[in-house]
């Protein structure tokens, strides 16, 4: 916990970024994710998630799912393949360090009612505001990108696409299709 | 397309990039460890300019550009068919002042490489340490007998540049009748953007089909004999505009070789085709300051550079990056795309090497991803992705992780539609990443 601490402020610091890290080949392979998932892995939107802040083990297990052929992706999958397995265990360590920035969107009363509602039982593994992940294989929520979360779902619901969290994907086809986008704008609303 | 939140996201964004522009000063107030130079301020320019001054905050940042306002190519298409506003793709020079990046709008004229000062229109000169050139491409409209570069900018735009000739282009789209026939002429690669005129061809497709002209043709005449992602265009056109585009390859006498803008026609070897819109897009090489300072080596269209640090081969402390630039396994026929996407990286590369160089540390380990997006319909997308590892000073093309969607799934059935949904969406969200991370 204190280890944590003292990474995300030095994060915040900017001290990642020190002159005397230049060769570091973490902060240089961590630059070709920034094009999509913006600096410090803090996205600026669409369907593009941030990684700044989940979990070291979350974000390793997911990309070598992908490096695997386990888990589907539309363009991940490809991707990561040109990453070696050190390379993807030190991105995960990089961006696990830094600060988690939720980004809350804009969502209505309405739709903040019935999502709390329709989410009841993502609260067990997630938390109330989806910012409390039980364990380190879960991913934050809160203030992630709306989008990305209601594709994230549809990948879970579809049949056709290939998902591996067998819980997930059984709580995910069980939801009402219209609440699909509510749950999404649920958690995209949350600021902490 | 969704519009959802932006600006809930660029605040957030701001905030969150100015944590991390807290890098270290000079070690003496006002004096500086070193000067950049960057000429052109596209997503190449913008992105080496702000991670130089994001890796080291004692590096003197000056960045040249001609325009105040910078008009994203990637995603244009969409503003002709009318899927997307042009102000979308509009960005301004306010986010890297905040990196503390000096932006001075003016066009770079010459650079004495002896002196190692560059000169301006302006009548200024800036001395530098390094310097940076991203200065996209210039058109050769000679290679087309009759188009010029003023037919260009009143009745047949190429908007191979995004601006003014794209609303030009759409304005034209707007007037087309039912039936009429859009020509797109490709030049011989390689040029910017290599899905660019086939994913162009699905907009004009997608309006006309929604806009009730679904009788009018889109007639690619190509110099070339095959194109990007092919079987992922033929499939969706197939699918989604089934009859509406006709392509014409090279060897069945598809190149223009003139066109005559009164009669809007196109000329090939043997053959002429007559249009409603004639839509040329001219052959093109480096931009125009690379060329006269004689980088460009290769073949004298493109600047060929060093694949550890993007240094010009043909000159010592010159860096240059995006189009204008030759690089990967040319001889395995993977080259560099010349794309946003990679313009960035390669800005980042050279940012690096350039701190590197001047804090005297060994240089960081290069390594060069793209992924390029194209939308065919809004609920349609697929994307090529490359990545290329720096072995022995020689790029190395990871073919284990490169190349396109999938066309079908393994098993010879059909990819779900998901995929197609998900990668349209996944455009416009690397849209406004790329915007962020090389503008803000
Ligand atoms: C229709 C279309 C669609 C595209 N879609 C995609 C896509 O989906 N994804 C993708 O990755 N790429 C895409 N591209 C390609 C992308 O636009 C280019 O690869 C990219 O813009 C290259 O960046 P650059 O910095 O090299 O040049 P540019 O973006 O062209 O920037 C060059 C800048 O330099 C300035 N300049 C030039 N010379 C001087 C001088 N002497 N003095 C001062 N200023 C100067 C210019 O004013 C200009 O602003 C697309 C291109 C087109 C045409």
């Amino acid at each position: 916990m204190r280890r944590k601490y003292t990474l995300a402020l030095l994060a915040c610091l900017g001290l990642s970024t020190l002159p005397a890290l230049a060769d570091d080949s973490t902060e240089a392979l961590a630059r070709t994710c920034n094009n999509c998932h913006g600096v410090n892995g803090v996205s600026a939107g669409g369907a593009m998630p941030s990684l700044g802040g989940q979990s070291e083990t979350y974000l390793k297990h997911i990309m070598m799912e992908w490096k695997t052929g386990e888990r589907a992706a539309a363009s991940m999958n490809r991707l990561i393949k040109g990453y070696s397995d050190e390379q993807i265990a030190s991105l995960a360590k990089y961006f696990a360090a830094k600060p988690w920035v939720p980004i809350a969107q804009k969502a209505s009363a309405d739709v903040m009612a019935r999502g709390k509602d329709v989410t009841d039982k993502c609260e067990t593994c997630h938390g109330a505001t989806g910012g409390q992940p039980d364990d380190e294989t879960t991913p934050r929520l809160n203030g992630q990108s709306a989008l990305f979360l209601h594709l994230e779902l549809d990948k879970y619901r579809d049949e056709a696409f290939l998902m591996t969290h067998k819980k997930m994907i059984k709580s995910a086809r069980k939801m009402d299709e219209k609440d699909v986008g509510i749950a999404a704008k649920f958690y995209g609303n949350q600021s902490k | 397309m969704s519009q959802i939140n932006r600006r809930d996201f660029i605040k957030a964004i701001a905030a969150a990039s100015s944590a991390s522009v807290l890098t270290i000063p000079s070690a003496h107030a006002g004096q500086t460890k070193g000067r950049v130079v960057v000429v052109g301020g596209g997503y190449g320019g913008a992105t080496a300019a702000k991670y130089l001054r994001m890796m080291d905050g004692g590096i003197d940042v000056t960045l040249i550009e001609a325009n105040s306002t910078y008009t994203s190519c990637p995603l244009s298409n969409e503003v002709i068919s009318g899927e997307r506003d042009i102000k979308t793709l509009e960005v301004g020079y306010s986010g890297l002042k905040k990196h503390g990046v000096k932006v001075v709008h003016d066009w770079v004229t010459g650079v004495d490489t002896a002196k190692k000062v560059v000169s301006t229109k302006g009548g200024q000169t800036y001395a530098y340490d390094a310097l940076i050139l991203s200065p996209g491409v210039e058109f050769n409209y000679a290679a087309v007998e009759g188009y010029t570069e003023e037919l260009a900018n009143t009745s047949l735009p190429h908007a191979w540049k995004a601006g003014a000739q794209t609303l030009m282009l759409k304005k034209q789209l707007e007037a087309m009748p039912d039936g009429g026939k859009f020509i797109i002429a490709v030049p011989p690669g390689p040029f910017r953007c290599p899905p660019g005129p086939y994913e162009r061809a699905a907009q004009v497709a997608l309006y006309c089909k929604t806009h009730g002209k679904a009788k009018s043709k889109i007639l690619i005449l190509d110099s070339n004999d095959s194109f990007s992602k092919k079987a992922l265009f033929e499939q969706a056109w197939k699918a989604l505009y089934d009859g509406m585009i006709e392509w014409v390859p090279g060897a069945s006498d598809g190149k223009v070789i003139k066109v005559d803008a009164k009669t809007k026609t196109c000329f090939t070897n043997f053959g002429d085709h007559k249009g409603d819109v004639v839509n040329i897009i001219p052959p093109h090489h480096a931009g125009k300051i690379a060329r006269d300072m004689g980088l460009a080596t290769f073949k004298t269209h493109w600047c060929e550079v060093k694949p550890e640090s993007m240094e010009a081969k043909a000159q010592k402390d010159i860096y240059v990056i995006g189009d204008s630039c030759i690089g990967g396994d040319l001889a395995g026929n993977f080259g560099f795309p010349k794309s946003a996407h990679m313009a960035m990286t390669q800005a980042k590369v050279a940012a690096g090497a350039i701190i590197a160089k001047i804090n005297n540390l060994p240089l960081p380990v290069p390594f060069y991803v793209n992924t390029c997006y194209s939308v065919v319909a809004p609920d349609w997308g697929f994307s090529v992705v490359h990545v290329y590892r720096v072995e022995n000073n020689t790029w190395v093309y990871v073919k284990e992780a490169s190349g396109i969607s999938p066309v079908t799934m393994p098993d010879k059935s059909p990819v779900p539609r998901l995929y197609r949904k998900v990668e349209a969406e996944y455009a416009d969200g690397w849209l406004r990443n790329v915007l962020a991370d090389a503008y803000s």
